[in-house]
């Protein structure tokens, strides 16, 4: 299964790169009305995804048999507020998350830089989170997504 | 339009659009996965990391598939670049240098403070372009509505500021 999810991310990887979803003046021109490509390329993986989850939600089983079920986000006061911080930092860099790691790949040295800052990121998030939890209203940690179903994680935060 | 990688003329966006869908679809199918990217960042973090935050059930066995998704998209990005003209390391960054025109240094500060912004941002928003933008908005999902407006409105007014007030750019297509 590795190798599969690794191949998975290299089709994604190279799709990415070469669409300009990976580039930096493609998702300039995206927020500046210039280049649409970006709007193109998120509204048809949206319009074509949407009818494919619901088949496969209807169908209920994973290509092995096991059931589907998906893991639903939570809402809180941390979707607005960190989709600000996200979009600010993805107009800066000309990078998602996913187009860091694919510019690294590229070559393009700077995206090392922006990985550094997303790790510290994450990290002080994550170190900072029984701390967050009651400004953004986030879940306790023992009922978050998946783990919730698991039942298997007993840890409360404070 | 051209990429900034070798000059290339970039795929079509719907070309793009599918192709994107098909992986999300393939996840979903292969094993009940979420196509998620920015959770790989807590992955990592996990690595390293003791805090409660990093030893959730659910992160710790979401590694074995997340990991190697992070590393086929580093992968995708060098055979791109390998068979599109060739590998090799690059500072070139389009308008930021003909607009703001920083050298390597203030490229790498410029990048890392952006890069802050999108790792804590990403996981206080509970996900991403994939996440939330793809994955949630195919599948009507409240929250991932709401994150998708609201980051994509926020990378146009930062954009708008930067580019259209502080470094005006003209011919940016």
């Amino acid at each position: 299964m590795t190798v599969a999810y690794i191949a998975l991310g290299t089709i994604f990887g190279f799709i990415l790169s070469r669409s300009g979803a990976a580039d930096y003046d493609f998702i300039q021109g995206m927020f500046l009305f210039t280049n649409l490509q970006l709007y193109g390329i998120i509204g048809v993986a949206v319009v074509v995804g949407a009818p494919g989850i619901w088949l496969l939600r209807r169908r209920g089983r994973t290509l092995l048999g096991a059931p589907l079920s998906i893991e639903l986000k939570p809402l809180h006061r941390g979707n607005v507020a960190g989709s600000i911080l996200f979009g600010v930092g993805w107009s800066i860099c000309g990078m998602c998350p996913g187009p860091i790691l694919v510019n690294i790949g590229e070559g393009k040295l700077y995206a090392l830089a922006a990985l550094a800052g997303a790790l510290i990121g994450a990290g002080a998030f994550g170190s900072l989170y029984s701390r967050l939890q009651g400004v953004f209203a986030l879940p306790p940690l023992s009922h978050e997504g998946h783990e919730f179903h698991e039942g298997r994680n007993s840890f409360n935060p404070s | 339009m051209r990429l900034i990688l070798h000059d290339l003329q970039p795929m079509h966006w719907y070309i793009a659009g599918i192709g994107i869908a098909g992986i999300t679809l393939a996840l979903l199918l292969l094993a009940s996965r979420r196509l998620s990217v920015s959770s790989g960042f807590d992955d990592i973090c996990s690595l390293v990391l003791a805090s409660p935050y990093f030893r959730r059930t659910a992160l710790l066995s979401g590694r074995s598939w997340r990991l190697p998704l992070l590393v086929g998209l580093i992968l995708g990005g060098f055979l791109s670049a390998l068979l599109g003209g060739g590998w090799e390391p690059t500072w070139a960054l389009g308008i930021f240098d003909r607009a703001i025109g920083l050298g390597p240094g203030g490229k790498l500060a410029w990048m890392f403070g952006g890069g802050l912004l999108i790792g804590f941002g990403t996981r206080l928003a509970g996900g991403c372009t994939a996440g939330h933008g793809i994955f949630g908005m195919a599948n009507f999902e409240r929250p991932s509505i709401i994150s998708t407006i609201t980051f994509v409105l926020a990378g146009i007014v930062t954009t708008q500021v930067v580019y259209g007030l502080i470094f005006p750019v003209v011919g940016a297509q």
